[in-house]
């Protein structure tokens, strides 16, 4: 592990692709303000052309460049991961420039690499797929002033997009609590415009209203948390705070503050009961946008959750279990079972998404809770992270594969919204007639969603359970009553698989047997770019199930750039 | 191997069907792919059929020894989690490759004049390369996948082709089976990571858990380890059967887990009866055989009561209910369960022969059943309605069906010289050793010789009362609305023609399949004595 001091030159080679955002964002502010503009010089008729406002021209003021800008600054952010990503990840710490006390503000490695990859996967994917859910309202010729404001806030949701992914990858880097927090608000707070932004709509900004104040009482809480830890150990460096948990972690003060900041990240991920603004945010943000909350910012609170409960307070290597253990099992019960009960009952396409969002939230934290567990066998001493790297490894290729067929979900919803809405399951009706390949790839992910083989799904869930089987079985155990309980996690889990199966298959059934709503029986709204997404979508989620091999090795490494900590 | 190439061929090949149906769904497909369909699936059976016999005909006891596997090959896929594609044959599977591969040409045949649309035929043939998979798979991960992707293309037959309730039946039938084999996935799950973690192994051994899912691997360690205590530790042992048990009987099904069957087969189109009762439902018995049986033998002993009280209650209770049917289609799905009871008794007994007889039964039954299936799927096809007391002496109107009727009825009760009446008989020879041996109440006798009764009553009734009787004043089914009695087509004439022949040919000369059934289970038998783990017996 090497180590730098920001803003030198190995900084910007190793954040290159934040800083492709950073640029990408400068130019989505300047370049659709070219214009014929002029400068007159005070005091005489000259005037200078300096190019920003005024006219626009012809290709600056095509509405549809901000999305194609975003597209490509993320696609190419994503190809800078993934470049990389090939061949090993050389861990780079970033420390503050002050050389008497360095802070450690951020770590490249392996672990925030492949988050790196799953957010700007699934922003690039939905910047794309927006393209054809932002209405543009003619390119040329005379347009009203509303059709001018309406072109002119493309550029907004595309800054925001790109904002989002730049908090985001600030998360997954942070090795500060502060600056961690820092890049969870900048996400936050672009996600909670991008829910209210479909203004044409009342649920959308009704859902924004109810995310953002929701959303903000949560990040207040772990706010508040996070200053508790603070004034408990005078820092809020990741590693200041795991040699002081060490040491008196089990006090209230800690215990409260670190249970404070669980409730922040809790929402983030929609766990339950935290997970109540979940359901309505998604189903009034744009399809597009939902597809985001629920694959990229989901990953990033499971960062938050996996920094705070992995990394400061670690599970004890030596006597005992990690202290959040039984909170974090009862939690991901909970969160599991609630979210596909729900998801029964929801009638909406996108609730039922939502819910079925909240219910993989429940799959990661038993995971989770199966690393907090993984010290209980004394046969696992000496071997540190040996059980808990094949649960991390099935965490994060688990969000990585959840972006390839939870956001295809929610694209194939997005074309139905263009079409009319999409919040009833009867607006599905008649999918397979109207278009058969956008009914198959529904069919792919719900089949995927529900974990039936050979798609992604399937291996990432089975990746989750061997892993939590793996801690559960220990070694050496040969009586049933032995087991540690987390193995009936995984048995709730496959139960739950169970259920899901009912919900993801009425989709199906719907879309192949059911007639069209009356006045949808025509071909859906054209848009090559939402399909082409789509597309990627379907090849991710069959390719990574059968062929995911590579990807698996990938998430290991990665998984083990983390968990070489203990 | 070339083996490999079957389901993997048939895939593709299939899905290129589909695929190119999809794109045209216009009538003028429906011919060449249909055809296409089945010089495909003639291709798979001659395939098989000359497997059998180069290496199966004249195959020694060696051959079909215990764990051993002929055409066995491996190809690696995901080797972090010590995944390969294990594949090969033995006197267990062959059989139902075989029958499947039998049994797909017969159903296009015998559907040959159904209007289902270009998309029919390929979803046949999917489901059948899916059938293979399952019975081909040595490895635990490919077993379950390809297991689950049975589900897929049954959903569809049934959810696409099928009667009025076609939506609740499918929906019933994959999420009563999912749910069930989720429960077997944990299982699975479990008891590999139970083993002893040996990473940095390489070769079948995941490269990142230390763990192999080659099913020979574990059936020969478990061996080792049951020779002297419990494989997996006595609990672990009794919890992993029941968890597997679970996953197997609902696939079987018995009762109490079988209503989702009775559902699925009126509803699913005759093609689809066909192979869900020829071969989709053995493989719930495979499956035992293949793991809980090979691996957990002293759990098997344990659960010994258990099973045979599964057994029983299946056998009786689906007679039972078949008396009550008024729906051709369902009678014969009841009926189906209670055969798969005889299976789940021979299991129980524990006896060489008593697996064998399972093992035959399987088989006869795989041939029976269809058999069954396309009679009632003529009835629905020609008159319109399945209902037992909806038309009487349709013997006077359609000979040809009332013989294919009468013929598979017979079969299925256990008429001698045809195939079903070797299994039961070696059932019940089976029982009785058992009985003797173990000193058992004789009263266990009681199931099986009332429902060789009740069997008789309920094909003989709903045959009197479907094509016999009436006498000369016949009453053909109101659904015709008076329009004149058609009698079966050419096409199903021969598909109840052929499966007739067979079921002839196994039931006078049954040696062809139970030799190496026997064999295998002697092999079976004298394995576990001579290491010890069981105590003896014939």
């Amino acid at each position: 592990m090497s180590e730098t001091q920001a803003f030198s030159n190995e900084f910007y080679s190793a954040l290159l692709p934040e800083m492709l955002l950073f640029a990408g964002l400068i130019a989505l502010i300047l370049i659709p303000n070219l214009g014929k503009g002029t400068f007159r010089i005070p005091g005489t008729q000259l005037r200078l052309p300096w190019f920003l406002g005024g006219q626009r021209f012809g290709l600056t003021s095509n509405p549809r460049l901000p999305a194609w800008i975003a597209t490509i600054t993320l696609a190419g952010a994503f190809a800078a991961v993934l470049d990389s990503l090939n061949g090993g990840v050389e861990s780079l710490l970033v420390v503050s420039s002050d050389s008497d006390a360095a802070k450690e503000l951020l770590m490249v490695n392996g672990f925030s690499r492949v988050f790196e990859l799953i957010f700007f996967g699934a922003l690039a994917l939905a910047s794309f797929a927006s393209m054809n859910r932002l209405k543009v309202e003619g390119t040329g010729g005379k347009l009203t002033e509303d059709q001018l404001f309406n072109n002119r806030r493309q550029a907004d949701f595309y800054i925001l997009m790109l904002t989002c992914g730049l908090g985001m990858s600030v998360v997954a880097l942070a090795q500060d609590l502060f600056v961690l927090f820092i890049g969870l608000e900048l996400a936050s707070f672009s996600t909670y415009v991008l829910v209210a932004f479909m203004k044409e709509s009342k649920t959308g900004s009704e859902a924004g209203m109810k995310y953002f104040i929701v959303g903000s009482v949560a990040s207040g809480v772990g706010l508040y948390g996070l200053s508790m830890l603070y004034l408990w150990s005078g820092s809020l460096q990741f590693d200041a705070l795991a040699l002081a948990f060490a040491e008196t972690g089990t006090e209230p003060l800690p215990l409260i503050g670190i249970g404070f900041v669980l409730v922040g990240f809790g929402f983030k991920v929609s766990a339950a009961p935290f997970h109540f603004a979940a359901p309505d945010a998604y189903a009034g943000a744009s399809s597009p946008v939902a597809g985001v909350l629920a694959t990229a910012s989901k990953a990033m609170g499971m960062v938050g959750l996996i920094r705070m409960l992995l990394i400061v307070a670690a599970p004890e290597s030596s006597d005992g279990s990690a202290v959040w253990l039984v909170a974090i099992g009862a939690l991901a019960a909970l969160t599991m079972t609630w979210g596909n009960i729900a998801a029964l009952g929801s009638t909406n396409p996108k609730r039922m998404l939502a819910y079925s969002s909240v219910a993989h939230a429940g799959y990661m934290l038993a995971g989770l809770t199966a690393i907090g567990a993984w010290t209980w066998d004394p046969s696992f001493a000496g071997q540190e992270g040996e059980a808990a790297l094949l649960v991390m490894t099935a965490l994060m290729f688990h969000l990585l594969v959840l972006v390839a067929f939870k956001l295809g979900a929610f694209l194939v919803l997005s074309i139905l919204e263009n079409d009319g809405d999409s919040s009833r399951l009867s607006s599905l009706g008649g999918l397979a007639k109207r278009e058969p390949l956008l009914a198959f790839a529904m069919f792919i992910f719900m089949i995927s969603l529900a974990g039936v083989p050979p798609m992604a799904g399937f291996l990432s869930k089975l990746m989750v359970i061997m892993g939590i089987v793996n801690v559960g079985v220990g070694s050496g155990i040969n009586s049933f009553g032995d087991l540690h309980w987390v193995w009936w996690l995984a048995l709730l889990m496959v139960l739950n698989s169970a259920i899901s199966v009912f919900y993801y298959l009425r989709v199906a059934v719907v879309m192949f047997f059911e007639a069209p709503e009356k006045g949808r029986e025509g071909p859906l709204p054209s848009g090559w770019q939402v399909r082409a997404s789509i597309f990627i979508c379907v090849a991710a989620t069959i390719l990574l199930g059968v062929f995911g091999d590579s990807v698996l090795e990938m998430c290991r490494d990665a998984a083990e750039s983390l968990t070489t900590k203990w | 191997m070339q083996l490999v190439g079957f389901p993997v061929v048939a895939g593709i090949v299939l899905l290129a069907f589909v695929a190119n149906a999809k794109k045209s769904a216009h009538e003028k497909l429906n011919n060449p792919i249909r055809m296409a369909s089945f010089a495909f699936s003639l291709v798979l059976f001659g395939y098989t059929t000359a497997m059998f016999f180069n290496s199966f005909a004249n195959i020694t006891t060696d051959g079909v020894a215990f764990n051993n596997y002929t055409f066995h090959d491996s190809y690696e896929w995901f080797p972090a989690l010590g995944i390969h594609w294990t594949v090969g044959l033995d006197a267990l599977s062959f059989p139902m490759v075989w029958l499947t591969t039998f049994l797909l040409p017969v159903t296009i045949i015998a559907t040959w004049h159904e209007k289902n649309g270009a998309t029919y035929f390929p979803t046949l043939l999917l489901m059948g390369g899916a059938l293979i998979g399952v019975f081909v798979s040595l490895d635990l991960f490919m077993f379950y996948v390809f297991w689950e992707l049975t589900l897929i293309p049954m959903f569809f037959l049934i959810l696409n082709w099928g009667g009025k309730d076609r939506k609740y039946a499918s929906q019933k039938f994959f999420i009563y089976t999912f749910t069930a084999s989720v429960v077997m996935l944990l299982g699975l799950v479990t008891l590999y990571l139970m083993q002893p973690d040996q990473i940095g192994t390489g070769g079948k051994y995941g490269t990142m858990t230390g763990r192999t899912f080659d099913i020979p691997t574990l059936v020969e360690s478990a061996t080792l380890a049951n020779q002297d205590g419990w494989f997996m530790g006595e609990s672990m042992q009794k919890v992993l059967f029941v968890m597997l048990m679970l996953g197997f009987l609902v696939k079987l099904p018995a009762v109490p887990f079988h209503t989702w069957l009775p559902d699925a087969h009126v509803q699913a189109p005759t093609g689809g009866s066909m192979l869900l009762a020829g071969v989709m439902l053995k493989m719930g018995a495979y499956g035992m055989f293949r793991l809980p049986l090979s691996m957990f033998p002293h759990a098997l002993q344990h659960f010994q009561l258990a099973l045979m009280i599964f057994g029983m209650v299946s056998l009786v209770w689906g007679a039972i209910v078949c008396l009550g049917q008024t729906n051709l289609k369902k009678m014969v799905a009841y009926s189906s369960v209670s055969h798969m009871g005889v299976i789940l008794i021979g299991i129980a007994t524990m006896q060489p022969m008593g697996w064998a007889a399972a093992l035959f039964m399987m088989f006869a039954h795989g041939i029976i059943s269809p058999m069954l299936f396309a009679v009632c799927g003529a009835f629905k096809h020609h008159y319109h309605s399945m209902e037992i007391g909806a038309m009487r002496g349709m013997a006077k109107h359609s000979p040809w069906l009332a013989t294919s009727m009468m013929f598979a009825w017979m079969a299925s009760l256990g008429l001698p010289l045809l195939a079903g009446f070797v299994a039961e008989l070696m059932m019940l020879i089976a029982l009785w050793y058992f009985i003797d041996l173990e000193g058992w109440s004789v009263l266990w006798m009681i199931g099986p010789a009332l429902v060789l009764a009740l069997t008789a009553a309920y094909y003989l009734w709903s045959m009197q009362r479907t094509i016999f009787e009436g006498g000369d004043e016949t009453q053909p089914p109101a659904t015709l609305h008076g329009d004149p009695v058609p009698d079966i087509t050419n096409e199903e004439k021969i598909a109840m023609l052929i499966l007739a022949a067979f079921t002839i040919l196994f039931g006078v000369m049954p040696w062809i399949g139970l030799d190496m059934m026997d064999d295998y289970c002697r092999t079976f038998f004298e394995h576990m004595i001579s290491n010890g783990i069981f105590k003896g017996g014939a």
